[in-house]
């Protein structure tokens, strides 16, 4: 058995490895769009990666995370037009008004649950949207924020990093997705990871054990919140604007979406999710103007096919295929 | 590899031929091309590639399908007769979803994997706005054929230097401006508007203001109720105008829910009420033949192009084109697609290459016929200067909906902004 | 007072509108506990097989409307029996994702069949025109759709309440297991009341062709989520609860366009997140 997990944790060292070396290779053979649509994944993976902290982490769906994603958008877009261009400075302003937001938001939401804690956190979230919608002055109405520029970043000694290249940006995002993956992986697995699982598994039961069940699930709120603040910031970032329809209930969705596509109860499932998702909708493209039909039948395929997300059924397979050892 | 033999002989062959052509013709037009006498000929090399998006799914997927008939069209037409500069001409349709993502996504998908010379399309001003950085730094020729922001061409373009955009369609100046003038002949003193609940909406009805205080001082404006994208129940809104009891209702609501509000406006007896009535989008297809007999008379309508006019031989000739290859009479967006392929031949040929700073200093001030007319693209701010038609709605039992009677012509040099875009002289009237 | 009685007159049409849209998805919920996010497609399809039966085959309002949502009810079986009936024990998210698969789907599809562009149906007949009230024209068919509203909440109260097979579904929504075991087929039911629920919203689409005028691929999108809301607001699963809050938000919308325009995006969303916090089960939920 010791054997086994110290082949297991090597297996997994070195699967980790070449993901992280498959990914940073990707500027150097691959083509512009490609490393275009790379970062899509990996900010579509960031936002999914946190939100799947409240998701498949306590339960709790909601269907306002948009609003977070547009407040760490239009917070580094105002911070970067009013304050500093400092590319780092302000993703810092992006995550720490997402997180703000996600407080006041959570603190309200967190006592219901299921459906009526989705259709509340809808509710603020629209409220934040239509917000940004209206204060035409101050937000640009419905032509959003634009011509925020991608600076360089400065370091120590007046050296300076351009990352207006896409090709440099890149590593940018690529360090933050690695950055969010592996914080999300020591979250899941910390005493307070345990605990959502708990609440997530029985809220009475932890709630008898002395815990309070509504600050854990308003400090998951509010982390999966920074997540989704960073992924908006650095969106804002790559495409120089911000827009409303970023807090919209429809892209509010997304990011169920693809931890759905993935599977809710691992890491990766997100990740693998938000590939899914791009590429699918992607190559659907190029063959049909239709692509909401296929698109559509795909998703259906996939959860009538693979009900715990394709990261859980593949581990499944690959669970029978070692079946004797295994069991 | 015999196919690449051969290309590369025919290139040396065109070379050749290409530099006799280029000296001959650099003794009769002077110095106006001289890097043709050492660089490459000019003969363009490879079809021309252009990626074309628009909305093609949602509650205005028909606009989008519009667009594509116009351009479908043009691609046909000129290949049908020998393509541009001899090469053929290839077009790529995208959905652009009205997100400014997708337009994003589409654009760098075009020129970084598709590798589109040309960029054509755009509905949203959210859209176009977005784009402009992009296709800066994709350096490709964006051509504008929905979107009407003034921004796009007075700040991306003018003012932040952002060349690469064009725009073939009318913008605000035309719904804003124009109808002002219209407006102004009016015995009508009291104004109201149902409009956009956004920045279109808002800067339309911002334009007809300024624009009517100058022409008619002291007129006033008595209710403002904006609906917001996606409004289907206008009753509430209409409330507000009869409550106000204007004698004229300007209305930049477009599409469906221009159709919806006239419907619901007639029900509730608006247009008995309200005797003067503008509508700057009210000339489109779409909402003609929707409405049908349902639109009411004597209403001041335009577009940003509308099939009677000019009463030309190529705009006849394009329109009956047209009703034979889609059995449609052509929107607006179709004749906006239409021309801005025509307006890529126009600038490819005369470029004598597909470079987008040769074809770029070919567009700037660059005059085109059109079924619209005859175009101009202004060269400080690459808008397009053409003449539309406004006209007042009447029943011809030539057609199943209401056409244009009584048409009236704005003159561009009377209406649209000038640069600076700043300061006294540069807005209506002049 | 003329424009305060106009006020209310088109906030109770666009509320009892509302109504027969989320009647339909609040049956559905209260007896499945399933949430049809597809539910708006249906109103789509109610929308445009009415008019195809108005417009191409008999230009009869009554026969449209009833032949129209018919062939919806078709669709809703095939849906039912092949894909819903695998994730009723699911969690609620995954639900959503399925029938959120079938909004792309029948979305595309009715641009394919039915085209782009927006349609715009023909004369009703009868219906069509407007009465003076208060000296301001109102059109006779959104009264008919506010007489329309509490008529069908009448029926189902009736069919729920007073009949054999009402009590069976009362029954199988508060114990599946339980009324399993005294004899009922179960899944049977359960299709019959998804179908049932359909029908209610593509009826509420075939009323929609004269009452807003227009067709659009994607026209279901708009009213899934007043629908949701209202739903909410009521407390998911009573009909009582969708009745009132459709009415409530219906009259309150209306004001609030004519009185705060500032504030009409806001006003729904608002008004839904102060139920929910004051009553995080809706106004007739239960407590669960």
């Amino acid at each position: 058995m010791p054997d086994d997990r110290v082949t297991g944790r090597l297996l997994r060292a070195i699967a980790v490895l070449a993901f992280v070396a498959a990914l940073a290779s990707v500027p150097l053979f691959a083509g512009k769009f490609v490393i275009y649509l790379a970062m899509r994944v990996m900010i579509l993976g960031i936002f999914a990666l946190g939100y799947n902290l409240l998701l498949g982490g306590t339960g709790l769906l909601s269907f306002g995370h948009g609003a977070f994603y547009a407040a760490g958008a239009y917070g580094l877009g105002f911070f970067s037009l009013h304050l500093s261009p400092n590319p780092l400075l302000g993703v810092a302003a992006g995550i720490a008004a997402a997180m703000l937001l996600a407080l006041l938001i959570g603190f309200f939401s967190v006592r219901s649950t299921e459906i009526y804690f989705a259709m509340l956190t809808l509710a603020f979230g629209m409220m934040v949207f239509s917000l940004i919608w209206n204060a035409r002055d101050i937000t640009g109405g419905d032509d959003g924020l634009i011509g925020i520029m991608r600076e360089s970043i400065p370091l120590f000694g007046g050296v300076k990093i351009s990352i207006s290249q896409d090709s440099r940006y890149y590593f940018l995002v690529l360090f933050f997705f690695l950055l969010s993956f592996w914080a999300v992986h020591r979250i899941r697995n910390s005493p307070f990871g345990l605990v959502l699982a708990g609440i997530r598994e029985n809220a009475k039961r932890t709630e008898f054990a002395g815990l309070a069940v509504r600050n854990y699930r308003l400090a998951a709120f509010v982390i999966s919140g920074a997540f989704a603040g960073l992924a908006g910031s650095l969106e804002t970032l790559l495409e120089s604007n911000a827009r409303p329809f970023m807090a919209h209930w429809t892209h509010s969705a997304e990011p169920v979406l693809v931890s759905l596509l993935g599977g809710i109860q691992t890491l990766t499932g997100p990740v693998v999710g938000s590939i899914l998702f791009v590429a699918m909708r992607e190559i659907v493209q190029r063959f049909t103007e239709n692509w909401m039909l296929w698109f559509g039948i795909v998703l259906l395929v996939i959860i009538m096919g693979f009900r715990g997300g394709v990261v859980g059924v593949v581990r499944q397979l690959a669970d029978r295929a070692r079946g004797p050892r295994g069991g | 590899m015999t196919r690449k033999r051969i290309s590369r002989r025919e290139l040396l062959k065109l070379a050749g031929t290409g530099t006799v052509v280029a000296a001959a013709g650099g003794l009769g037009q002077g110095l106006l091309l001289p890097r043709n006498l050492w660089a490459a000929p000019p003969k363009i090399k490879g079809p021309v590639k252009i990626g074309y998006q628009a909305v093609l799914s949602g509650t205005l997927a028909g606009y989008g399908e519009f667009h594509k008939m116009g351009a479908v069209m043009a691609v046909e037409e000129i290949n049908a007769k020998g393509g541009i500069a001899g090469q053929k001409v290839e077009m790529e349709f995208r959905d652009s979803t009205l997100k400014p993502d997708d337009a994003i996504k589409n654009a760098r998908y075009f020129v970084d994997s598709w590798g589109a010379d040309f960029l054509a399309g755009i509905d949203s001003s959210g859209q176009a706005l977005a784009l402009a950085p992009v296709v800066q730094q994709l350096d490709r020729v964006l051509m504008v054929t929905h979107a009407a922001t003034e921004k796009l061409t007075e700040e991306m373009v003018f003012k932040k230097g952002i060349k690469q955009i064009f725009r073939i369609c009318t913008p605000t100046y035309q719904d804003g401006n124009a109808a002002a003038f219209i407006a102004k002949d009016f015995p009508a003193v009291k104004w109201a508007t149902v409009s956009p609940k956004y920045e279109y909406g808002f800067t339309c009805w911002k334009m007809f203001q300024d624009t009517l205080k100058k022409l008619k001082p002291g007129v006033p404006f008595v209710a403002e109720s904006f609906a917001p994208f996606g409004t289907t129940d206008f009753r509430s809104h209409i409330n507000t105008i009869l409550d106000a009891k204007p004698d004229g209702l300007y209305s930049t609501e477009w599409a469906g829910e221009l159709i919806s509000m006239v419907k619901q406006g007639r029900e509730a007896g608006l247009f008995e009420k309200v005797k003067h009535v503008i509508f700057p989008v009210g000339a489109a297809m779409d909402v003609l033949e929707g409405l049908g007999k349902d639109m009411p008379d004597n209403i001041w309508i335009a577009g940003r192009y509308f099939f009677l006019y000019p009463n030309s031989k190529t705009n006849g000739e394009w329109v009956a084109r047209f009703r034979k290859r889609w059995n449609h009479y052509p929107a607006y967006v179709s004749e906006t697609g239409y021309s801005s392929i025509y307006a890529f031949k126009a600038a490819v040929e005369k470029a004598g290459s597909k470079d987008t700073k040769a074809v770029i200093q070919v567009l700037e001030g660059m005059s085109m016929n059109s079924p619209a007319g005859n175009r101009v693209f202004r060269k400080e701010d690459h808008q397009a200067i053409y003449d539309v038609a406004w006209g007042k709605t009447k029943a011809d039992p030539k057609y199943p909906f209401k056409i244009m009677g009584e048409m009236k012509v704005i003159p561009t040099t009377v209406c649209y902004n000038r640069p600076p875009f700043e300061g006294p002289g540069t807005a209506p009237p002049f | 007072m003329q424009s305060i009685v106009h006020v209310c007159l088109a906030g109770l049409s666009s509320g009892m509108f509302i109504w027969l849209v989320a009647s339909g998805l609040t049956l559905i919920f209260g007896v499945l506990g399933v949430l049809n996010f597809a539910h708006g497609s249906f109103y789509m399809l109610g929308a445009y097989f009415s008019y195809t039966v108005l417009r191409h085959l008999f230009p009869n309002f009554w026969l449209g409307l009833l032949l129209g949502p018919l062939c919806v009810c078709a669709v809703g079986f095939v849906v039912e029996r092949f894909f819903l009936r695998y994730v009723y024990r699911l969690a609620l998210p995954y639900q959503l994702l399925l029938t959120f698969a079938f909004v792309l789907i029948f979305d595309n599809l009715v641009k394919i069949v039915w085209g782009a562009g927006s349609l715009t149906p023909p004369d009703i007949g009868f219906l069509a025109g407007s009465v003076p009230i208060l000296g301001r024209k109102f059109p006779v068919y959104n009264l008919f759709i506010i007489g329309v509203g509490p008529l069908v909440a009448v029926a189902l109260w009736l069919a729920l309440e007073r009949t054999w097979a009402g009590r069976i579904v009362r029954a199988a929504s508060s114990d599946r297991e339980m009324a399993s075991a005294i004899g009922v087929r179960v899944p049977a039911l359960y299709t019959g009341v998804f179908v049932f629920g359909i029908w209610l919203g593509a009826l509420g689409g075939g009323l929609a062709v004269p009452y807003v005028g227009l067709l659009t691929p994607g026209m279901g999108e708009t009213i899934i989520i007043e629908a949701f809301i209202v739903a909410v607001i009521g407390g998911l699963g009573s009909l009582k609860g969708a009745f009132l809050a459709a009415l409530v938000l219906g009259v309150l919308s209306s004001f609030g366009t004519r009185y705060f325009p500032a504030f009409d995006m806001f006003l729904t969303f608002i008004l839904m997140a102060a139920v929910l916090l004051v009553r995080p089960q809706g106004l007739f939920g239960d407590a669960r």
